[in-house]
């Protein structure tokens, strides 16, 4: 009995790779036409982070659908290929390898969490991927090769101005941070501290918090035996408005400060009145740039909720994609990567409804920072900054 | 297709090493631990951490990885040896969870949540394992399944196997019979733990990268559920389930309609995969059906009826 | 730490923490202390009975204000909601854990862990994954006393878990199903023997239990949203507080609830472990408890049966 079933579970396993193994042919013949062209997307769609894969999926679905209502990439229809990594570099690795070696895509938005972005990287370079990622802030992914691109600023551009921005117009002396223990808060919080110390500042109290924490009151309550002058919360949004609802509850009447996470509308939902007065860094104001207030109705029409930040950096990827292959493609015959790279890499003041897109040499974002205050629960921008060196300079 | 192909199979040998550690504690012993994702994540960042920070070579590191998890597996083993069960498997699941609880907030030894990066590729004889050519590493992680495979069979057919053996079968009896069994249970945590370490060395150098999210609970289950689909005790058959798990994990990706299918579909599938599995063949796909003892001797035999009775209608007499 | 009133509010915060520890280990305890097996998927009968519960208060509400009516349709979801889950449990127990009665102790863990898989991932394709904001059916503004701030919420979670306690302690100890529920614990083949409908003792076990959770969820979902994956670390949380209180034992997880909650906030708050740590002070707690008295705090030692 034991062996009979082993047989057949042998037998089983290896009709499936052979089968698998034959569907492989036909993708490499697909591709070879480019009877479509095919980008991908990966973000945990599934687990715990779910929510930030999903608001990001559906803006570059979005962006796929319009194109090709108008007409696709010079009359071919473009497929997107989204792919979920559940958060982790496992899963996120399989991703990359079936976007490359299955659909044999030749642009990809993603991946969503630095970790898994510095995994995959070397993966997009070595088969000629354009990768943008619309929300892994580390400072060493750009570096990691010519395909490797993000729409969103680096952790240091935005914690420096930040940084710079809280001690010398808000006149901040006495910092307090809570921040959660991954790598989007972490990075933040580490190079903020750096600028607002270098800028006179003092941090008078960090405390963290784990990825799924729902209770914040013992750090709150620590905080405001600390008295500071304003607590920076560097996190996403389930965490913020909890935090935000918690030191309601505490009775503390203190300024927040935050980061791009707070762009997500999803806030204003969740911490309602608690949202009023924090101030945070983020993209530039989605009405200052042309053409962006149709996406946000657009892309709540379709999916029934509003566009993050970041939605709005995962749509801009993979317009920046969609032109580049347009501009490169020649209406016949294979895809030139190297020309798709090329042409991504040359964007400069792509009017995205992110802000201008512009890439720096090692495909970093160039980015300007928008400051916003919430006022009535709606977020007003009072500036746009950037950094030049280490001293803030203000652009509007 | 074919370096998709390569990467499941990988993994696959990579979660076979952790199966068979885990079969060791589990299978063979009769211990449920929760608690091979902590082995793994120190064999990982041992590895990470010698080779960023300290320039030690790839190779020297993989022992020093099974040593070092080997140590924590003694020190989880220790003191939870009383414990049976769920108790264990709740209390192995505790140290899983605070040995990637400590990693993610040893910032100046681990980075943290930032991670470890640039892991230099492993060289042999002048030439580097490339783990985007994936052949070179799919052969050395299957070099160390096979490496595994036979030195744990052997174990499990020496003194030590057949003690432990003996433990899962009457760990009382066993006592009796003048086995140490608080060594020997030990011992099998820490073997279990050394191969564990072993495979973090392994994904290290695969990933290049380490960061704290890859070693959660999730993954000391799938291996469970590795060790239990396949046939507890049984070698081969454990690896036979890792294929399995990581063959059902991709399925949506395989057939090519991970795209089109919600992203919920194939952890649904997985969930009834685990539940249908349970109820219908709950030795594993290669297990043999364990024969019972309890109910052929029939268990009312352990102890009298009688104190058994008088013991329920005692709820009847106190407040 | 520095003030008085730092120390009180230090000691509020921990004591409701540890009230919401409380109301989820209580379902936990009960369903161990019947069966003997970890229900993985209690977790996710929580997310679901906060599921019902939103869905329903926000349907039937309207736009009422803050009132007694309010709170009355609050408690009406809330009954519905406790229904909801208990046929769920139920169902998943004739389901995924009857026939494995008499496997292995791994059996029923697995395909508890299946379910769960199932429900969170039903719950994220039917619900989306977005948290759901889950309004207070009363003005939750704090009230003050001196420094020290508590919101009605909190009173709120302290009082319920309390008063859940003592209605469980009651019913089982004192009515004719209770006890048949201790001698099913005690023994299942000896209670059979004895006229005991098993199987109707265990089914009313996961339907109350399941009610709880539904309860719990509902409570919990007021400050925490409401989320599919809700119910994970939460449930693990609470299976540590029902053993360091002596699992199976109603008191217990009340007292190992409130005692892990403070011990998570003093331990942060006046020892300064940093606050990434207080997952290992619990499973700290969880494994030296286990060490000295395997049997929890209120737990009685069962004698090793040879």
């Amino acid at each position: 009995m034991k062996r009979r079933f082993a047989l057949l579970l042998i037998l089983v396993v290896a009709a499936g790779l052979l089968f698998v193994g034959c569907q492989k042919e036909d993708a490499a013949e697909t591709a070879e036409k480019a009877a479509s062209i095919k980008i991908g997307f990966i973000g945990p769609m599934t687990g715990d982070y779910a929510n930030y894969g999903t608001l990001m999926s559906q803006a570059v679905r979005l962006a796929v659908d319009e194109r090709n209502a108008a007409g696709g990439v010079k009359g071919i229809n473009v497929e997107v290929v989204v792919e979920d990594s559940e958060g982790t570099v496992e899963k996120g690795q399989a991703a990359i390898e079936k976007l490359a070696s299955v659909d044999k895509v030749t642009g990809m938005v993603g991946a969503v969490f630095s970790g898994v972005s510095i995994a995959i990287a070397p993966r997009a370079q070595a088969e000629q991927i354009v990768m943008i990622s619309p929300s892994s802030t580390h400072a060493d992914l750009p570096g990691i090769g010519s395909y490797i691109f993000r729409t969103v600023p680096s952790d240091a551009l935005q914690a420096k101005v930040a940084g710079a921005y809280f001690a010398e117009e808000l006149g901040i002396k006495r910092l307090a941070v809570l921040y959660v223990k991954n790598d989007y808060s972490q990075g933040l919080y580490e190079e903020v501290s750096k600028s607002f110390t270098a800028h006179g500042g003092e941090i008078v109290a960090v405390e963290t918090a784990l990825q799924g924490d729902k209770d914040f009151r013992t750090q709150l309550t620590t905080i405001k035996g600390e008295n500071p002058e304003a607590i920076y919360i560097p996190n996403y949004v389930a965490e913020m408005a909890q935090i935000l609802g918690q030191a309601a509850s505490l009775d503390m009447d203190v300024q927040f400060l935050s980061a791009d996470g707070f762009s997500n509308p999803e806030i204003f939902d969740l911490a309602e009145d608690d949202t009023n007065g924090v101030i945070y860094t983020g993209p530039v104001d989605v009405d200052v740039t042309p053409g962006s207030a149709g996406f946000v109705a657009d892309y709540a029409a379709k999916w029934g909720v509003e566009p993050d930040s970041f939605s709005k950096n995962s749509y801009d990827g993979a317009n920046i994609i969609m032109d580049a292959i347009e501009k490169t493609y020649s209406g016949t015959g294979a895809i030139d990567r190297a020309a798709v790279r090329d042409a991504v890499a040359a964007t400069e003041n792509y009017a995205g409804v992110s802000g201008d897109v512009s890439f720096a040499s090692n495909g970093d974002l160039i980015a300007v920072q928008g400051i916003f205050q919430v006022v009535d629960q709606k977020p007003v921008q009072i500036g746009v900054y950037t950094v030049d060196g280490e001293d803030l300079v203000k652009l509007k | 297709m074919l370096s998709f192909l390569l990467l499941i199979l990988i993994y696959t040998g990579l979660y076979a090493i952790l199966a068979l550690g885990q079969n060791i504690i589990t299978g063979v012993t009769g211990m449920l631990s929760l608690c091979q994702a902590g082995f793994f994540a120190i064999g990982a960042y041992v590895t990470a951490i010698l080779t960023v920070s300290y320039g030690v070579s790839f190779w020297l590191t993989i022992p020093l990885a099974g040593l070092f998890a080997a140590a924590a597996g003694a020190l989880v083993g220790l003191p939870t040896l009383r414990l049976k069960g769920d108790y264990l498997a709740i209390a192995t699941l505790g140290f899983g969870e605070i040995i990637r609880n400590v990693i993610l907030n040893w910032d100046s030894l681990t980075r943290g949540p930032m991670g470890i990066n640039g892991i230099p590729m492993p060289t042999i004889f002048g030439m580097t394992i490339n783990p985007y050519k994936k052949w070179g590493f799919l052969l050395l992680v299957w070099v160390f399944v096979t490496i595994f495979y036979l030195l744990l069979k052997r174990l499990t057919r020496s003194r030590m196997g057949r003690a432990l053996e003996a433990i899962k079968e009457d760990e009382i009896a066993a006592y009796a019979m003048g086995i140490n069994t608080t060594r020997y249970k030990v011992w099998a945590f820490m073997v279990g733990a050394f191969v564990a370490g072993c495979a973090g060395s392994l994904q290290a150098a695969f990933t290049l990268s380490v960061t704290p999210n890859t070693y959660t609970f999730m993954v000391s289950v799938m291996v469970l559920c590795m060790v239990v689909l396949g046939g507890m005790g049984n070698h081969i058959a454990v690896i036979f389930g890792a294929l399995i798990i990581q063959l059902a994990a991709e399925f949506p990706r395989l057939l090519g309609i991970s795209s089109t299918v919600p992203p919920q579909f194939k952890q649904i599938v997985f969930g009834l995969i685990l539940v249908l599995m349970m109820i219908y063949r709950p030795q594993g796909i290669l297990g043999r059906k364990r024969v019972n003892y309890d109910q052929l001797t029939g268990t009312l035999e352990q102890e009298s009826l009688l104190l058994r009775v008088r013991r329920i209608i005692r709820i009847g007499v106190k407040r | 730490m520095g003030s008085i009133s730092e120390f009180f509010q230090h000691f509020l915060n921990g004591l409701t923490l540890g009230g919401i520890y409380a109301l989820i280990a209580l379902g936990y305890t009960m369903v161990y202390g019947i069966l003997k097996f970890i229900n993985f998927a209690h977790g996710e009968i929580l997310m679901i009975g906060a599921y019902s519960g939103l869905f329903l208060f926000d349907y039937f509400r309207g736009d009422l204000p803050y009132g007694p009516l309010l709170m009355i349709v609050f408690f009406v979801a809330m009954l519905i909601s406790m229904v909801i889950s208990a046929v769920l449990g139920m169902s998943i127990e004739k389901i995924a854990y009857k026939p494995l009665r008499k496997a292995t102790r791994l059996a029923p863990l697995l395909s508890a862990i299946g379910v769960s898989f199932i429900l969170s991932n039903l719950a994220a394709f039917f619900w989306g994954t977005k948290s759901r904001k889950f309004d207070y059916p009363f003005d939750n503004t704090a009230y003050k006393i001196g420094d020290v701030a508590i919101t009605p919420h909190q009173i709120l979670i302290l009082v319920v878990s309390f008063l859940m306690m003592v209605a469980l302690k009651l019913y089982i100890d004192r009515t004719r199903m209770g006890k048949a529920m201790r001698a099913t614990s005690l023994d299942q083949d000896v209670a059979a023997l004895m006229g005991i409908n098993v199987n109707q003792v265990i089914s009313l076990t996961f339907a109350i239990g399941s009610a709880l959770a539904a309860t719990a969820g509902i409570l919990i979902a007021l400050d925490f949203k409401v989320y599919p994956t809700m119910g994970a670390m939460a449930g693990l949380k609470a299976f540590v507080a029902a053993v360091v209180g002596g699992i199976g034992n109603i008191t217990g997880a009340m007292i190992g609830g409130i005692l892990l909650g403070l011990l998570e906030t003093f331990g942060v708050a006046v020892l300064g472990i940093p606050q990434g740590l207080k997952d290992t002070i619990a499973f700290g707690v969880l494994i030296l408890i286990l060490l000295v008295k395997p049997e929890g705090l209120l737990g009685k030692a069962e004698r090793e049966k040879v």
